[in-house]
């Protein structure tokens, strides 16, 4: 894709794919026969909008951090270098909306909402923070209830036992609907989300947690707050199925909810997964320094040789089937056809988000009414004498 | 009409809603083989199965957030906690997930939950086990509070607490249980939520009392009626928020005096809100400061003798109503 220089993380700009780590890309795919089938399933349309999604994401945050730089937000919480965690998990599930799975994204999952249906402009707006703005400018943290995103509570950890009584409403309810949530390192250490796994396994919950591992929780270092096992080990302690993908391979993160997916369809959930995966940047914008004096120079280099959407994008050039035509070909043989294939997705999507950015800030004459704070507190106020709660004084 | 215990009055307004309403389902810890740690849910395992009477796991936060999650999509669920007490585990799910969905969502969610237990000391259960955080709830825009004093009470009010499409805290009396009064066997008895009640007519002083210690102001005016002369007005506003207040201040203008009474701490108690709206309110009315009578400034102790001078006593009570008549 193209390099936003100005925003990008340095590792980013000059990106081309590393021989060793794109054969270690392959490698995964191949390492599990269920998810390699899975894989070669995939339609050209699938393959095609994961890369979309990705990039859809990445821009995403783009347009945030020019606008911090410009003033127009503070500051933003962004998903760079992480997208294949979110948009790999999302395009397995259902997305049917009202009726679909639903998802309860941590804020940097925000691509979970677009790729659940939401609107990029909303999004936008969720942080302009507009009158019609998802939550009419209550929060940033946006959800749609029509497209199966919940919104999140903001508090880390608080997500997962929230997600888990949605389980416990489908089951009552006899669907066969799922929940999904991420759980970041940071928030693996809140009481919170162990009474939520334990919840959801000891009532086979048909629920999808992962464990979104970027080594970092804000300023803290994966290994100054956890000492324990492996991420890919906590499951079985509940009682519950588990696996592990690499954070960084959309393939891998989609054959893994995949199976996921299959395991709470047929009554066998809660399932956990765990995923491996870096932060670019900062906590938020505010902070990209700090997390460049936190971790040394060669894990940015490290996770920089694996961009998720130069590593995909990579796989998808030199693989084995003609994006243009669906047909197989001799690996590395469709590359400049598959090029344009890719190109005319990555320009669609930009179109996309630049038209979203300008909506957006054309929401911006109607900011929120100052009435507006005291409304939707409650929905329905008793018939009382006392009048509620009162406007800004 | 039928005269039963207010743990009965619980489960039967338990039971008719879950009857008219599958939506509906109860869990908590204890709630289904045990039926209840103060048997409130007696039967109900048998009558609606495993599904919508879901025992709960020693993980309050949690199973709050379970809660919530499952009135997102449109079930009503009603929690129970073993003690509000023990439910402070749990605040961060009523407070900050609950309370706040509604609005942080722009509308988008409503919060159709019922969050009970009991509430206040029992006997001897000491520090940890005897709180009445009414005020802390009350406190917490998005929330509604309820805190029945009688069985009637506490039948149409957690109906209504139940069909209210808003969180509920709703804080049973734990030395209630089995108090007894004259209940509605109607199923369609409901009692509204935010109106207070006159449990006691009376002319010359107002007393304003939830929960429990009602029943130690009742007691408290019987013995002023009796010794005194004094005529005492009971008012129960049984919601705590919101708080029906035009009724007391009524009554205040009418008998230009007020006691307060509550079984909480005194700091940022319920009675100083409502010292707060009279004095703004009825100010010009008042022929004495107002007083509070609350639970003492301290934990709770064990011992028995000590428990007792803890609680807002009937003859603490007295001893403010003849303050504020200039009668002490």
């Amino acid at each position: 894709m193209q390099r936003y220089p100005a925003f990008d993380p340095p590792e980013y700009v000059d990106w081309s794919p590393d021989p060793e780590v794109m054969r270690q890309f392959r490698a995964t795919i191949e390492a599990d026969s269920g998810r390699r089938d899975c894989v070669e399933r995939l339609s050209v349309e699938r393959l095609v909008a994961l890369y979309a999604g990705m990039v859809r994401f990445r821009l995403h945050d783009i347009f945030l951090k020019r606008w911090v730089r410009q003033g127009v937000i503070s500051k933003a919480w962004l998903g760079t270098g992480e997208e294949a965690t979110t948009v790999g998990p999302v395009h397995a599930l259902d997305r049917g909306g009202e009726e679909g799975d639903i998802v309860g994204p941590m804020i940097r999952n925000a691509g979970a909402c677009h790729e659940m249906g939401m609107s990029v402009a909303d999004m936008f707006r969720g942080y302009l923070a507009t009158a019609d703005s998802p939550t009419r400018g209550r929060d940033l943290h946006i959800g749609g209830r029509e497209y199966g995103v919940i919104t999140p509570v903001s508090l880390v950890g608080s997500l997962a036992p929230v997600i888990a009584g949605l389980g416990l409403a489908f089951r009552l309810q006899g669907s066969k609907r799922l929940a999904l949530t991420w759980v970041g390192d940071g928030a693996t250490k809140t009481g919170e989300v162990h009474e939520a796994f334990n919840l959801a396994a000891v009532q086979r919950l048909p629920v999808i947690f992962i464990i979104q591992n970027n080594q970092v929780a804000l300023g803290t270092l994966l290994d100054d707050h956890h000492a324990g096992a492996d991420f890919s080990e906590w499951a079985r302690v509940y009682g519950a199925a588990c696996a592990a993908f690499d954070g960084n391979n959309v393939l891998d993160a989609h054959a893994a909810t995949r199976w996921a997916v299959e395991k709470c369809r047929s009554g066998e959930g809660p399932v956990l997964l765990s995923a491996e995966t870096f932060r670019m940047g900062g906590h938020a914008t505010h902070d990209e320094a700090e997390a460049r004096e936190l971790f040394p120079p060669e894990t940015f280099a490290f996770w920089g040789r694996r961009d998720p959407i130069g590593c995909y994008e990579t796989w998808l050039l030199e693989g084995a089937l003609d994006l243009s035509t669906g047909e197989p070909v001799a690996p590395g043989s469709a590359v400049e056809s598959n090029r344009a294939v890719l190109a005319e997705a990555e320009a669609a999507v930009t179109a996309e988000i630049e038209s979203a950015a300008e909506e957006a800030l054309a929401s911006r004459t109607d900011m929120p009414a100052a009435e507006s704070a005291v409304e939707g507190v409650y929905g329905e106020w008793p018939d009382t004498s006392n009048p509620g709660p009162a406007p800004f004084y | 009409m039928a005269v039963i215990t207010y743990r009965d009055a619980l489960n039967q307004a338990l039971r008719e809603e879950m009857r008219r309403d599958p939506d509906i389902f109860l869990m908590g810890e204890e709630v289904g083989a045990y039926q209840g740690a103060y048997k409130v849910s007696r039967g109900l395992l048998e009558e609606f199965g495993e599904w919508r009477v879901r025992d709960m796991p020693i993980a309050e936060l949690g199973f709050t957030g379970l809660g919530v999650g499952a009135a997102m999509v449109g079930l009503r669920p009603i929690v129970e906690y073993m003690t509000w007490s023990f439910a402070l585990l749990a605040i961060d799910g009523i407070v900050n997930s609950a309370a706040k969905m509604r609005y942080m969502s722009g509308s988008q969610f409503k919060m159709p939950i019922t969050f009970r237990g009991p509430s206040g000391a029992a006997n001897q259960l000491a520090a940890t086990h005897s709180q009445a955080l009414d005020s802390w709830y009350a406190h917490v825009p998005g929330l509604k509070v309820v805190a029945p004093a009688t069985a009637r009470d506490a039948k149409g009010l957690l109906k209504s607490a139940i069909r209210d499409d808003d969180p509920v805290v709703f804080l049973e009396g734990e030395l209630l249980y089995g108090s007894k009064d004259d209940v509605p066997e109607d199923e369609d008895f409901t009692l509204p939520l935010g109106v207070s009640e006159i449990k006691r007519p009376g002319r010359d002083v107002t007393v304003v009392v939830h929960s429990r210690p009602l029943h130690s102001a009742l007691a408290a005016a019987d013995t002023l009626e009796r010794e005194d002369g004094i005529s005492v007005e009971v008012i129960d506003p049984r919601t705590l928020r919101p708080m029906d207040i035009d009724t007391v201040l009524d009554s205040v203008r009418k008998t230009n005096r007020c006691v307060i009474v509550e079984e909480g701490w005194p700091v940022c108690g319920i009675g100083a809100q409502i010292v707060d709206d009279i004095q703004r309110e009825a100010f010009d009315y008042l022929d004495a400061p107002i007083a509070r009578v609350t639970g003492a400034d301290a934990p709770h102790p064990y011992a028995a003798n000590l428990e007792q001078l803890h609680f807002p006593q009937a003859d603490l009570i007295v001893k403010a109503i003849r303050q504020v008549c200039y009668r002490d």
